[in-house]
């Protein structure tokens, strides 16, 4: 009795897998799509080139330590423009900036969103100007790598901001390209 | 030939070479991610990745295969990525109905409704499973996919496939049991 039940549904899920649906893209979207592959993939291959010239693409790392006791402060305490930290990039060499955040207490469902200025990529997230997770911070230090590229010598300031609940906490590292 | 007439002959030859697997590729970019996107922004990646591969690409034989390989390495590297950081992407796990809005239905509207009743709770059950379990099924129960093309796709083991198929699908069921749209 439990195997013909078993075989009624395994064919029941089979026949709903069978139509379970997917989107059609439109030819309007490919042909977006193919000429940002062709743009950008031009791109990319020129900078490949030109980091071969100057023998390395390795990421220089450093951390900059907001150990601020994020949640162990009032809540929406403004944030000290005079103390705003700042780096130098070379324009097309990823660097790997590690902000560091420190909670009291283990944290579920916080949300981060790193906000970029333009000139400014996350690597992996070409073209986008906010990007937004959601993750739990341990108790302590939490340890969040971004590896940043600069695409134009503008520069700016990178946003990272930390919200729980009704609480949260903007983080700005000034960037200028050289 | 002018680099201008050479840049546009590249364009050319990429779209006529990629061109004809858009729709497999976009619907194994759905079908990996899950989400509309995170789909085209894999989707997106794997065309500027395969056009500075233009050269390697235009020996292959089969170019729909590689692409879709590697698509699903990139798709791979991406979760990898976000695994490393504790991070997740607010959409992650979520799939909530995403794109089932176009869903042909019959001309029963009563069994049309139930339908997209039980597609809805599929959706929601395929979200509970593991990127491995998730992907082995659709690809096989929904796209069709042979053990042996997912072998190919993947480097996972026919084995391992078979495994996680069957655990798959008891997982599934056990949940369509449980939410009631299974008896």
């Amino acid at each position: 009795m439990q195997t013909e039940d078993t075989n009624q549904q395994e064919q029941a899920l089979q026949a709903l897998l069978e139509d379970y649906p997917v989107p059609e893209a439109t030819e309007a979207f490919y042909d977006q799509a193919l000429a940002r592959a062709t743009h950008e993939g031009a791109r990319r291959q020129r900078n490949r080139w030109v980091m071969t010239g100057f023998g390395s693409a390795v990421a220089a790392g450093i951390a900059l330590w907001f150990i601020g006791g994020f949640f162990m402060t009032t809540p929406d305490l403004p944030v000290a423009e005079p103390g705003i930290p700042g780096i130098t990039m070379t324009l097309e060499e990823p660097r790997t900036i590690n902000l560091v955040f420190a909670s009291a207490t283990a944290l579920d469902s916080a949300n981060l969103t790193v906000t970029l200025p333009d000139g400014i990529e996350l690597a992996g997230f070409p073209g986008q100007r906010e990007i937004t997770w959601q993750t739990s911070l341990n108790e302590g230090k939490n340890l969040l790598p971004l590896e940043l590229i600069a695409v134009s010598p503008v520069g700016g300031e990178v946003l990272a901001r930390l919200e729980h609940n009704d609480r949260n906490r903007t983080f700005r590292l000034r960037i200028e390209v050289t | 030939m002018s680099s201008k007439h050479y840049k546009d002959d590249r364009k050319l030859a990429f779209e006529r070479m990629v061109r004809p697997h858009l729709d497999r590729l976009y619907r194994l970019a759905w079908r990996l991610a899950g989400r509309k996107a995170e789909a085209e922004d894999l989707f997106q990646e794997l065309l500027i990745k395969a056009y500075g591969k233009l050269d390697d690409l235009a020996r292959l034989d089969e170019p729909g295969s590689w692409l879709a390989r590697v698509m699903y390495n990139l798709f791979i590297d991406e979760r990898r990525r976000f695994a490393r950081r504790r991070l997740h992407t607010v959409e992650e796990g979520e799939m909530n109905g995403e794109g089932l809005a176009d869903m042909p239905g019959n001309e029963d509207p009563l069994r049309d409704n139930e339908r997209r009743e039980q597609i809805l709770a599929l959706d929601a059950a395929l979200s509970q499973l593991s990127d491995e379990h998730r992907v082995v099924v659709l690809l096989h129960d929904t796209e069709g996919y042979k053990l042996q093309e997912i072998h190919e796709l993947t480097g996972v083991p026919v084995g391992t496939i078979k495994s996680r198929l069957h655990r798959a699908r008891a997982r599934l069921r056990d949940i369509l049991t449980q939410s009631g749209t299974f008896p």
